[in-house]
């Protein structure tokens, strides 16, 4: 088993572990036991996931995006070629007028923007498994940020 | 301590065997500048905003010399033309400029970074681009030409670095800061393909603080300036800043100290660099170091260490591929340089916070990239 299918395959494992470790409750019944370090883990292996996945499509890993059937550049160029480290993404600014848009847009919103315009390659579905690894990684560099919705 | 900045001193723990980690002292305050720019007559008048620059970044040499002007144009980032024309029509402008100014370049400088992923393609491409520039050419490679085949094809093609030449009372000097990357890609068993990806990605951690001068070079760099007189003007090409300014995306030299104390003494040296993509302006004692726009595209501003004296640029428009890059003309006149952005929009500098490259990251907190480390 290669290292990326064993990251898989632990991810699909950890979502199992947090599936075992609730049993039969219910998403209306969260929150209502302690929570287990267990289950803390299992949480942010979920998330650290997606943050890996994202961090691989932000820069333009070939794999990846065949894995997950996304064109986000027919340039040559990926995201962290104009945004090392996520910066001047500013996902703590969104929701905002977007100018370049002249609409008010989401961070989604922006993503797709910047892969059909100077990426020009194909729009992702707002709501697909792309979209929420690029947002996680992106939100993840940015993390401490200062929250600052709707500034240019 | 987060991880850029654990991140950051680790580079200086494992890889400055030779060198000194910079302390604040090295730091040049706007006043030092202001003080040294009426010393030596280097501010312009402009006055306006919070520096004393227009569009040009005026230098005194320490004696009046010959007038002359020279090129430079870098980052290129050459893809083969059939996958990205964008970058071909950014590089043929500039080139055209270049050949079009009147009265003509002494020469041009190509200051690295030709090619995107080294592809022998890619730089025959600019090879074929540059035929446009018919005036004296020179050349100093970047990481991206180097790393596919180590710079066997950039040399064959360009010429190997470190070179000199004195032209009008000047002395020129490329140096290669690029090849000097810890071998991450043995023990991995990575292709040469692999090895430049990686080297390909700005903030990329494999490939380390592969920026330096090297001792085989700080000595040919001493030999070379031992017989010019110490109160004669220098310009030394680097692809890389010849400071500190941001060590995780190789915006620095790592033994850059080294190479300053063999230049200690001459009392005019400018440094004229590419690799960042954006405009900067920073002095270190009586080094001056400018930092050249790409052709291909502009980055941000690193989240630390700008240098004080920079002036930033404006927020580029990432719609319009022309924004926010360009090439320079520099112009020797009576004794002193000037730098000239030949940016493709109206305004290079932003007047503003709302405007500005640096500006508008006030709440920003950066974190590295972590999935070319699992």
């Amino acid at each position: 088993m290669t290292s990326k299918s064993l990251r898989f395959a632990l991810s699909a494992a950890a979502v199992a572990v947090i599936g075992g470790l609730l049993g039969d409750i219910q998403p209306a019944l969260a929150h209502k036991e302690k929570h287990s370090a267990e289950q803390l883990k299992a949480f942010d292996d979920v998330f650290m996931e997606q943050v890996r996945i994202g961090d691989l499509l932000f820069h333009g890993d070939g794999a990846t995006e065949k894995k997950l059937g996304t064109v986000l550049s027919k340039t040559g160029m990926a995201c962290a070629m104009c945004h090392p480290y996520s910066s001047d993404t500013h996902p703590h600014e969104f929701p905002k007028f977007q100018e370049q848009m002249n609409a008010f847009a989401t961070l989604r919103d922006m993503i797709n923007w910047c892969i059909e315009k100077p990426n020009q390659g194909e729009k992702l579905d707002v709501n697909g498994d792309a979209m929420k690894a690029l947002e996680a990684y992106i939100t993840w560099s940015n993390k401490n940020s200062k929250l600052d919705p709707g500034r240019h | 301590m987060n991880q850029r900045d654990a991140l950051r001193r680790d580079m200086h723990r494992t890889l400055l065997a030779s060198a000194t980690t910079p302390d604040r002292t090295t730091r040049v305050t706007r006043r030092t500048f202001m003080r040294n720019s009426l010393l030596y007559g280097t501010a312009g008048a402009a006055g306006c905003g919070f520096f004393p620059f227009l569009n040009t970044v005026d230098m005194a040499f320490a004696q009046a010399g010959q007038s002359f002007r020279f090129a430079w144009v870098s980052d290129t980032h050459l893809y083969p033309k059939e996958l990205n024309s964008r970058f071909v029509e950014k590089t043929v402008r500039a080139f055209k400029e270049v050949q079009a100014m009147n009265p003509p370049a002494d020469f041009l400088i190509f200051g690295g970074d030709l090619a995107q992923l080294g592809d022998p393609v890619e730089l025959q491409l600019g090879a074929e681009l540059l035929k446009e520039v018919k005036i004296k050419k020179v050349f100093i490679p970047g990481e991206h030409d180097w790393y596919l085949d180590m710079g066997a094809t950039w040399n064959k093609m360009f010429g190997a670095s470190p070179w000199t030449f004195d032209h009008k009372g000047v002395r020129v000097i490329g140096l290669d800061t690029v090849s000097f990357a810890p071998d991450f890609w043995t023990a991995r068993k990575m292709s040469p393909k692999e090895r430049m990806g990686h080297m390909a990605t700005l903030d990329g951690t494999l490939g380390g603080a592969w920026s330096a001068v090297g001792e085989k070079q700080l000595r040919w760099l001493s030999s070379t300036v031992s017989n010019w007189p110490k109160n004669q003007p220098i310009i030394i090409f680097t692809h890389t800043p010849l400071y500190e300014y941001y060590p995780p995306w190789n915006f620095w030299i790592r033994d850059w100290r080294d190479a300053h104390e063999v230049l200690k003494g001459f009392t005019s040296v400018t440094n004229v660099h590419g690799h960042v993509h954006q405009p900067l302006y920073n002095e270190i004692g009586s080094i001056r170091s400018i930092g050249m726009l790409a052709t291909s595209w502009p980055w941000p501003y690193a989240p630390e260490g700008v240098p004080t004296l920079t002036r930033p640029m404006v927020r580029a428009d990432p719609g319009d591929h022309f924004d926010g890059v360009g090439w320079s003309e520099l112009a020797v006149n009576n004794g002193r340089v000037a730098n000239t952005y030949k940016m493709w929009r109206k305004d290079v500098f932003a007047e503003a916070d709302a405007d500005s490259g640096t500006g508008d990251n006030r709440n920003q907190i950066l974190t590295p990239r972590m999935a070319d480390r699992l």
